[in-house]
């Protein structure tokens, strides 16, 4: 037995030593028919060895012969798939010897995810990081969740800016993602801190910077003791989060029926800097609009049953391809929705 | 809303630069998207919002401008020229619809001598890009733009019996208005009506019979006030939106309606006529002032800043509140007729806030008081499914969910789709219902542009109609066709097959942990007969994949073979796989053995893995399709397959022997249920010593 193990020892090392000297696919084969062979292999040999071995031996003798032959066999793998990459049998500077290091290194290609997508990670990035958990809702809505729960009364010239595609007289295809702020306030009590993408759907004649689809994201926060400053510093933070930290936030006064006080919230043109009159992006104001907000309007807390008086909230929404747009200086927002894989390929992959 | 400087200074002093008064008018929420400049004066056009129907004349916007700059707006007198005879004696004001007319004004301007207007209503009028019409017409725009009550000037001569009547019309009535159109009028609009038949559209537009001309010599002017969903569903109807349709709908100023008619009967008078004296005011149930108690504490809470009291009162005062204190740190605010936004204390607070100024309350971080610890198991899924399928090579892209009702119906996704009532195009008039006719556009689209393969997969929505019922469900589709990407100076340009999309799906389940999952050939409406899977998991078809048929592919000028699937995930994901444990490491080697044989070609691989799970072979831990082919060397009703079978025992090395007697019985039951036949000499167990 002793003289077993110590016969497959000294096999180990040698089969060591003859490996590293393999340096072609011949010797490779050489060194298998002597170790492997099914007739005079070394290990081959071994087996028939072992049918001498006495009974209280065998299993354990069996044993360390199958790990050597598992052993051999992967090393004798590992060489013949590094002899393919045409490992040098030498090593050195001749010009027999010499290898092209300079050739093109060998991709695996992995897809592009599209640009939105990845944009809209990168929102949800700063958010989650903030404890905003994200919510969504359906597409096709009715018009309670999307207008009149949101505090648009019907026949009100408010609905102008939320220009609708109706499926029926009631059922529309949501013109922002606001109505999932209503469906998650009808389900879940305070404090809640969501933000919502999704594909919003407007009645617009598609020009450069409007399309009849886009992606918006839009976050809600509703507790006790949410005020205005609250999202003056988290959009502040986020805006900076996206853009960097040098760059100028405004918040200025404007109207959404679902916020009082509302706010838009314009972010310091980084196309011209305010310097060129003629300039696409802000017309010369050196602002660029990025999205709009407020404090939730009372009356939409009321209509989810959440009591004005305790709790307070405030909200935000913002269009995800025209961020993008400005983020990444594209000038039209169908690039987008026109899937060309040379556009589509510059932000993930190449 | 147009703006002119000149004009705003008839009500209020402005002495500071242009820029900072722009500047200053953003950030109250005034924002001048551009400055025209009109011969020494510059007209603005401000950006105004749909519930500040106050800002669309210069009066509004002039009292804003008071109240940032603290400045008190200008007394201005409107004289008047009246004759001895009441209105009252010449005409009469009948309202029928209290509900859509609260308040109608009038009087009569006697012998106009209806002209060209004055130099200064001309270049007040040609400020707000009109073209001066005649004195009388003028002036009723002047009104209307300076104060935002719109206003209308009849020939009073055209009016049957000195009566005005606002009444519903009646079925059948048109009226031709001043543009000369014929209005279909329904029953529920409103109208101006004489003593026989209407002379107006109320609060949208005049009569023709009754408007002003060279030959008008007493003119009727009416102030009134309408109801703004009326309004509204009337203009919309006529498809008109004029610029007294465009306030009332927003809501006029009750309370300004009698000062409107006299601003315009003194101008009229300064002209030449002579007003009626006394103007008829119909005004049956008077507006009742809101109050809207306002606590300075809420201030605080809502906006995050203490804002001090005596601004509170100021600036509220400035804007034309009447503040009251109530009790300590408490008001009652009397909200003036002309802020119809105004109703409740947060709109207060906005008012304090827009003032105080935004950029003035602190920016604070939002404290977090709890964690939703629920898991978004769909948006970690998604992840999933997105990671693999780039990593398996496939872009990503994101289609229009509208959909061309022909392309959708050739597609032959089975299910009915959603119209849209009001499409932006006949060619986008539907939802889509199923993803694969966009990914192939895709598809189109880039070979058309030169690349030499598409490799697509988009997540989004489709959408049917169940019944009554409206379904949206999340689909992943997938399209690929032409050379795969990747290739390189060592390995050449290759062409995918249904096989690489299968893989996908193989990645993508396993990713998922959907596990296992089986695919089944089964005949779909997108594939070419026989050339389709279904994709199934617990035994409920979750998905389909195949060879997309010839003529969806040539509609799309694709003439390369194309491969597709589309799966369900919504439905996917209403199942629960198994939750995931680990499996221990093995610990002893296993042995693997290449077995090569001869297959019938009418048998299918996978029932080789369906006779092994019927027997019992606790060591075979696996097995995978080595090679396959076909060929001269082989019968034409064969396929060669090479198999590699993975043997290990979880607790010791296995001996030759136990694994020969494994396979012995692997082949045995392949061959009775299968008919394999070995192939000579082709038994190779990896140490290829044959």
């Amino acid at each position: 037995m002793a003289d077993l193990k110590d016969r497959v020892e000294g096999l180990r090392k040698a089969f060591e030593a003859e490996a590293l000297k393999v340096g072609d696919a011949k010797s490779l084969e050489e060194l298998r028919t002597a170790f492997l062979g099914r007739k005079k292999g070394h290990v081959t040999l071994l087996f028939e060895d072992l049918k001498t071995v006495p009974a209280e031996g065998k299993r354990e003798a069996g044993r360390l012969i199958n790990e050597l032959k598992e052993s051999v066999t992967v090393r004798l793998d590992a060489i013949e798939g590094q002899l393919s990459l045409a490992w040098p049998s030498v090593s050195g500077t001749s010009a027999e010897a010499k290898l092209d290091l300079t050739l093109p290194g060998r991709k695996k290609y992995v897809g592009a995810a599209h640009p939105l997508v990845l944009f809209q990670q990168e929102i949800e990035n700063v958010f989650l990081g903030m404890g905003f958990t994200i919510e969504e809702g359906p597409e096709i809505e009715t018009d309670y969740y999307n207008f009149e729960a949101l505090n648009f009364p019907p026949h009100h010239p408010a609905r102008d800016s939320w220009d609708t595609l109706y499926i029926k007289d009631d059922l529309l295809l949501r013109t922002h993602t606001s109505p999932v702020q209503i469906r998650v306030m009808e389900k879940k009590k305070p404090p809640i801190r969501i933000i919502i993408p999704g594909r919003v759907f407007r009645r617009e004649t598609p020009d450069p910077t409007h399309l009849p689809m886009f992606m918006q994201i839009e976050g809600l926060v509703v507790d006790e003791g949410a005020t205005f400053a609250h999202l003056k510093g988290t959009l502040e933070y986020f805006i900076r989060a996206l853009f960097g930290e040098k760059i100028k936030v405004r918040f200025r006064p404007s109207f959404f029926p679902f916020t009082e006080p509302s706010a838009e919230v314009d972010i310091e043109c980084i196309v011209c800097g305010g310097q060129d009159k003629s300039c696409r992006v802000c017309s010369g104001t050196g602002w660029k609009e990025i999205l709009g907000s407020g404090m939730v309007d009372p009356q939409v807390l009321k209509n989810v049953n959440i009591d004005p008086e305790k709790y307070s909230g405030w909200a935000f929404g913002l269009g995800i391809d025209r961020t993008a747009m400005f983020a990444y200086g594209i000038t039209e927002m169908r690039h987008f929705y026109e899937n060309d894989l040379r556009f589509i390929r510059q932000f993930g992959a190449k | 809303m147009k703006i002119s400087l000149d004009w705003i200074r008839e009500f209020v002093t402005v002495d500071i630069p242009r820029q900072e008064l722009l500047d200053r008018l953003t950030m109250i929420g005034l924002v001048a998207d551009t400055v025209e400049e009109r011969d020494g004066d510059a007209v603005l056009d401000l950006e105004t919002y749909a519930n500040r129907p106050d800002t669309l004349g210069h009066l509004g916007v002039a009292r804003e401008i008071g109240a940032m700059l603290e400045l008190s707006l200008k007394e201005k007198s409107w004289p008047l020229a009246e004759l001895p005879q009441a209105t009252t004696e010449i005409a009469d004001v009948q309202i029928s619809s209290e509900n859509l007319c609260p308040r109608y004004c009038g009087l009569v301007v006697r012998d106009v001598p209806v002209g060209p207007s004055p130099d200064w209503l001309r270049r007040r009028v040609e400020a707000m890009g009109l073209r001066p019409i005649n004195n009388v017409v003028d002036v009723s725009n002047y009104v209307l733009f300076a104060t935002a009550q719109p206003i209308h000037t009849f020939d009073f001569g055209k009016i049957g019996g000195g009566k005005i009547v606002v009444r519903k019309a009646k079925r059948g009535e048109t009226l031709k208005d001043l543009d000369g159109r014929t209005l279909e009028l329904a029953a529920d609009m409103l109208v101006i009506a004489d003593e026989s038949r209407p002379v107006a559209l109320a609060g949208v537009i005049g009569g023709e019979a009754s408007g002003i001309t060279d030959a008008t010599r007493d003119v009727f002017i009416e102030s009134a006030n309408f109801d703004p969903v009326s309004i509204r569903k009337t203009a919309k109807k006529l498809g008109l939106s004029t610029d007294a349709s465009y306030r009332f709908e927003r809501g006029a100023d009750v309370g300004f309606a009698p000062q409107a008619a006299l601003m315009a009967a003194s101008l009229l008078t300064q002209m030449g006529g002579q007003a009626s004296r006394g103007l008829i005011d119909v005004y049956p149930k008077p507006h009742k002032p809101k109050s809207v108690r306002l606590r300075l504490r809420r201030i605080a809470e809502l906006l995050g800043v203490d804002v001090p009291e005596s601004f509170v009162v100021e600036v509220l005062g400035r804007l034309g509140f009447r503040v009251e204190a109530a009790h300590k740190g408490s008001w009652r605010v009397e909200v003036p007729t002309f802020r119809v936004d105004v109703g409740r204390e947060a709109d207060l607070i906005e008012e304090v806030a827009r003032f105080y100024g935004y950029d003035r309350i602190p920016s604070e971080f939002s404290p977090v008081r709890s964690f939703d610890l629920s898991v978004n198991r769909k948006r970690e899924r998604l992840g999933r499914i997105r990671q693999t399928l780039l990593g398996q090579g496939f872009d990503e892209v994101i289609n229009w969910s509208f959909a061309d009702p022909e392309r959708e119906a050739a597609a032959g996704s089975g299910l009915q789709p959603v119209d849209v009532q009001n499409p932006i195009s006949s060619r986008a008039s539907v939802l889509r219902t199923t993803l694969v006719p966009g990914l192939l556009e895709n598809a189109a689209w880039n070979l058309n542009r030169g690349l030499e393969g598409v490799h697509v997969f988009e997540l989004g929505n489709v959408f049917y109609w169940e019944g009554e019922k409206h379904r949206e469900e999340l689909r992943l589709g997938l399209v690929s066709t032409g050379l795969l990407p990747g290739a390189g100076w060592t390995s050449g340009p290759a062409e995918t097959d249904f096989y690489v999309l299968k893989g996908a799906l193989e990645a993508l389940m396993e990713a998922l942990r959907f596990e296992p999952f089986a695919f089944e050939e089964r005949d779909h409406a997108y594939f070419e007969e026989g050339r389709a899977l279904a994709l199934l998991y617990k035994g409920q078809p979750v998905g389909c994949l195949g060879i997309l048929r010839k003529s969806l592919a040539a509609a799309a000028s694709v003439d390369r073979t194309v491969f597709a699937a589309e799966i369900d995930l919504t439905g996917l994901f209403e199942k629960t796989p198994k939750p995931f444990q680990y499996a221990p490491v093995p610990r002893f080697p296993g042995v693997s053995r290449d077995l090569s044989f001869l297959l019938d070609r009418g048998v299918a691989y996978q029932e080789i893995g369906k006779v092994l799970a019927k027997l019992n072979l606790p060591l075979l831990e696996g097995f995978e399709l080595r090679d396959r082919f076909s060929g001269p060397s082989i019968p034409a009703d064969k396929v060669s397959l090479t198999v590699r079978f993975r043997f290990r025992h979880p607790q010791r090395t296995l001996v030759a022997e136990e694994v020969d007697r494994v396979e012995q019985d692997i082949v045995g039951h392949l061959r009775s249920a299968m008919n394999i036949q070995l192939r000579e000499g082709k038994i190779d167990n990896r140490t290829r010593a044959n």
